[in-house]
């Protein structure tokens, strides 16, 4: 007799992630808590389109105007409301060439999370492509149809030779690391464009036999110190440096036999999360470097992303089994797994999605929104005190962004409220 | 001792006479026990059809096909993401006939026994297909050569103990690659009554490759043939799927008008003498010639050939064995997805044609009008046709098909030589 029973996955609390597709299609994937625990694809923004595949997404994952920057193949970057799917602006980072971005893709996308205080800036993203060149750009709100950027922007070359393919930044986002095929991991100061460490390859083994470094994914361990890198190689194997001790790995560590395709942090600031080219997922301890233990469940394809949820136990992870699946890490239990037909590239989890928002939106009661929209104020509030910006006009327009956002029916009071925008901005130039 | 609540398992008798005695008694009273309902169940039927009341409801025997696991992945007409995937797909431009599809095989490195004369059967049955020596190159070198000088394909037949084992197939220029196991190998030689094959392009028949990753492996094995056949040549390699192992068979067809030939041993062609008894009769009668082998995948890699740094699509793994209802290349025999056909069945007008008895069955009306179709016992609701196209060489109408079956719609090509 065949065994029939299925072990019952406990399922996933609420939660919201976006997935990016090789056609160029941005999924968004949420959990409700009324029908329990059961992920569902919700939206699809975008039209198949292969020449405008997502290469490398970014979520600024904040209360109030979340940015999601989606990096495309034909050197495109663009920048996307997380919420309904608007594109926001569009900013051509490789170069002006067209033909640049087919020789040079970009590799690595990050998203600045750091709020700027006067609003006219929509956010400021870092991107390098596959040669080596590293570009920090603004976006300002105003042209969100044109194709410039304005504000501070800097490029420096990260490398002369090799491919680039990946990059990190850590916390408090003054710092950038790179690593790649045939590139050492080196650690840059974002502020100064500079180079302030690079890796050295460890010693030859017994036979002298030299590897050359390799280098697929990397990310700092912790979220309040700079110099604790965990890299990850081609060569299956897990490295912790320290920069402020030596430049050889202070840790290392084999990990099967396939390459190691993607890494994540967690927030404790000793675990990290590693998927490999054939699909295994695993957890290790970064201060023994011993392996945790796997998170078993029919996953076949190569993983390319890892994200783990700041606030709940969770990871999700991606790849090229098309499937976006959704792991708890305290008991590495399979909760719940979408298939989302093409091969995934990225994503990103966002964390302040939450019921409520949900059950005002079926119930539509105003008052609730307006309530909500307080909270939000306030909140609001206290950031820019401790920024120390206090302009009228500017908090009014947030307020209302804050509001529109979140009422439910978003789209359509999203256009009415760009008309009130402009209005706005229009009596203020007069 | 009668009324032991627990009674005793003859597995626990420690004497063996007693033990065989108590068997024997148990399976006694097992088998009266089901006669008896039996017996009951056929007569709540006949009493029910007395009455002339709703007859109580057949049992259905569970079988593995009707208890697979549900799988979502599978391919669905409707799915417009499907079709943007494909066209964007790394087979595409062989697949809309942009390139001619140009194949190269090799070997491993040592390769004898078997091998050379299964390669010499395969270069029979794919069209434009050239053998490299391997020689003492490394894959990933023959790979950057065949790209050079434009292949589409390459296929590594691998021989482990003078047996070939393993098929490589790798899509040029960037990938996937697909890793076969190869078992049941019979060449030509071996097979009774064999043909010897033209050198036609050949149809090509691909049977339940519906789920996601069966898509994928059918668009891959479609882009090594060349997708205008020659339906003069009369000549069909299929390649079917069923329970993930794929099992390929290479056939000459032809259509008789005589009555009862050599074909009288043909079951089918009994059948269709028992059906109607006219005396023009159209006869299509197969002829293997091929070699005959099933194929199993074991990994599709992202990119071309490397095993150090390859990104893998999918991976045979072992945990994914826990279940023997889980099958990963099609969803289930009789309830078909989209599978990537390039040139279906070719069919008499007025005949019945199944192609070897496990491959699925077609039915065509005298009138030109399907009326039954897929496999035998599998009842179709609804049948629409159209035709789509006259071939001006070779006298031969192309329909096209299709049928909704289980809430999924089935689409077929079928080309059917002009009625006289």
């Amino acid at each position: 007799m065949p065994r029939t029973s299925v072990v019952e996955s406990p399922g996933c609390p609420p939660l919201r992630a976006l997935a990016t597709d090789v056609l160029g299609l941005i999924k968004v994937v949420e959990a409700r808590a009324n029908p329990a625990g059961v992920a569902k694809v919700v939206e699809t923004w975008g039209t198949p389109d292969a020449s405008r595949a997502v290469l490398a997404a970014s979520l600024a994952d904040r209360v109030v105007d979340p940015v999601l920057a989606v990096a495309r193949n034909n050197g495109v970057v663009e920048l996307l409301n997380p919420l309904n799917g608007d594109t926001l602006a569009a900013v051509n980072a490789a170069g002006p060439a067209p033909t640049d971005s087919a020789e040079d893709p970009l590799a690595t996308l990050h998203l600045f999370r750091r709020h700027v205080p006067d609003s006219s800036m929509l956010g400021t993203f870092l991107t390098c492509t596959e040669k080596g060149k590293a570009f920090v750009k603004s976006v300002a709100k105003e042209n969100a149809a044109s194709d410039l950027a304005v504000g501070p922007s800097s490029s420096w070359h990260v490398c002369n030779s090799g491919k680039v393919e990946f990059s990190s930044v850590d916390a408090d986002e003054s710092y950038v690391m790179f690593g790649g095929k045939g590139i050492e991991l080196n650690l840059w100061d974002i502020t100064s464009c500079s180079k302030i460490w690079s890796a050295k390859s460890p010693r030859g083994n017994s036979l002298q036999i030299f590897t050359r470094p390799w280098f697929t994914a990397g990310t700092f361990l912790c979220k309040d110190d700079h110099r604790k890198i965990v890299a990850c190689t081609n060569n299956h194997q897990v490295r912790l440096y320290d920069t402020a001790s030596q430049r050889r790995p202070v840790i290392s560590v084999d990990f099967r036999e396939s390459p190691i395709k993607a890494v994540a942090k967690d927030p404790n600031g000793h675990t990290v999360y590693v998927g490999t080219g054939r699909g295994d997922l695993a957890s290790f301890d970064m201060r023994t470097g011993k392996l945790l233990g796997c998170f078993v469940g029919k996953c076949s394809g190569s993983i390319r992303s890892i994200v783990r949820h700041p606030e709940l136990p969770l990871i999700a992870s991606c790849g090229l089994d098309s499937y976006l699946r959704i792991w708890d890490t305290n008991t590495r239990q399979l909760l719940s797994a979408v298939f989302l037909k093409q091969h995934l590239t990225a994503v990103v989890i966002d964390s302040h999605f939450s019921t409520e928002e949900l059950e005002t939106k079926s119930t539509q009661v105003d008052a609730l929104v307006e309530a909500e929209a307080e909270i939000r104020k306030e909140r609001k509030e206290k950031k820019n005190r401790s920024s120390k910006v206090d302009e009228g006009t500017e908090l009014v327009d947030h307020d209302d962004s804050a509001v529109e956002t979140y009422t439910p029916k978003r789209k359509k009071s999203g256009d009415k409220s760009k008309g009130t925008k402009k209005k706005s901005k229009k009596q203020q130039v007069a | 001792m009668k009324e032991k609540p627990d009674p005793v398992l003859p597995s626990q008798i420690k004497n063996k006479e007693k033990r065989s005695e108590m068997h024997a008694k148990l399976k006694r009273e097992k088998k009266a026990q089901k006669r008896k309902l039996a017996r009951e169940r056929d007569q709540a039927a006949k009493l029910s059809a007395d009455l002339g009341e709703q007859p109580p409801e057949k049992q259905v025997p569970r079988t593995i096909e009707n208890t697979r696991e549900p799988d979502e992945t599978v391919c669905r007409p409707d799915d417009e993401e499907l079709f943007a995937g494909n066209d964007a797909d790394e087979f595409s431009a062989v697949l809309k006939q942009q390139i001619a599809p140009k194949v190269l095989i090799t070997t491993c490195r040592f390769n004898s026994g078997r091998g050379p004369a299964f390669i010499e059967e395969l270069m029979q049955v794919i069209p434009n297909s050239h053998y490299v020596k391997r020689g003492t190159y490394e894959l990933k070198k023959i790979v950057e050569y065949a790209n050079n000088r434009g292949f589409t394909s390459l296929v590594v037949v691998h021989t482990n103990r003078r047996e070939p084992d393993a098929l490589l197939i790798i899509n040029l220029p960037d990938g996937p690659t697909a890793h076969f196991k190869l078992s049941k190998l019979v060449l030509r030689k071996d097979i009774k009554n064999h043909g010897n094959p033209t050198s036609h392009k050949p149809e090509l028949v691909l049977n339940n490759f519906t789920t996601r990753l069966g898509h994928r492996i059918g668009r891959m094995i479609q882009s090594i043939f060349p997708q205008d056949p020659n339906f003069r040549g009369r000549r069909v390699v299929t390649f079917h799927n069923q329970r993930d192992y794929i099992f390929f068979r290479h056939h000459r067809y032809i259509f008789e008008t005589k009555e009862n030939k050599i074909a009288s041993k043909d079951k089918k062609a009994k059948t269709s003498e028992s059906k109607n008894q006219s005396e023009k009769q159209v006869i299509c009668r197969l002829q293997e010639c091929g070699p005959r082998f099933t194929l199993k995948l074991i990994t599709l890699q992202h990119g071309t050939f490397d095993t150090k740094s390859g990104e893998y699509e999918w991976v045979h793994k072992p945990d994914m064995d826990t279940s023997r209802r889980r099958f990963f290349l099609s969803l289930s025999s009789n309830c078909r997805g989209i599978t990537p056909h390039c040139s279906c069945l070719l069919l008499s007008m007025q005949e019945l044609i199944i192609a070897g008895p496990m491959f699925f069955e077609v039915a065509i009306a005298t009138s030109g009008a399907m009326t039954a179709a897929a496999a035998p016992g599998h009842r179709i609701p609804e049948v629409n046709a159209s035709h789509y196209g006259f071939h001006p060489l070779s006298l031969l109408h192309y329909y096209h098909v299709s049928w909704v079956d289980d809430g999924i719609v089935c689409v077929l090509l079928i080309a059917a030589e002009s009625s006289v």
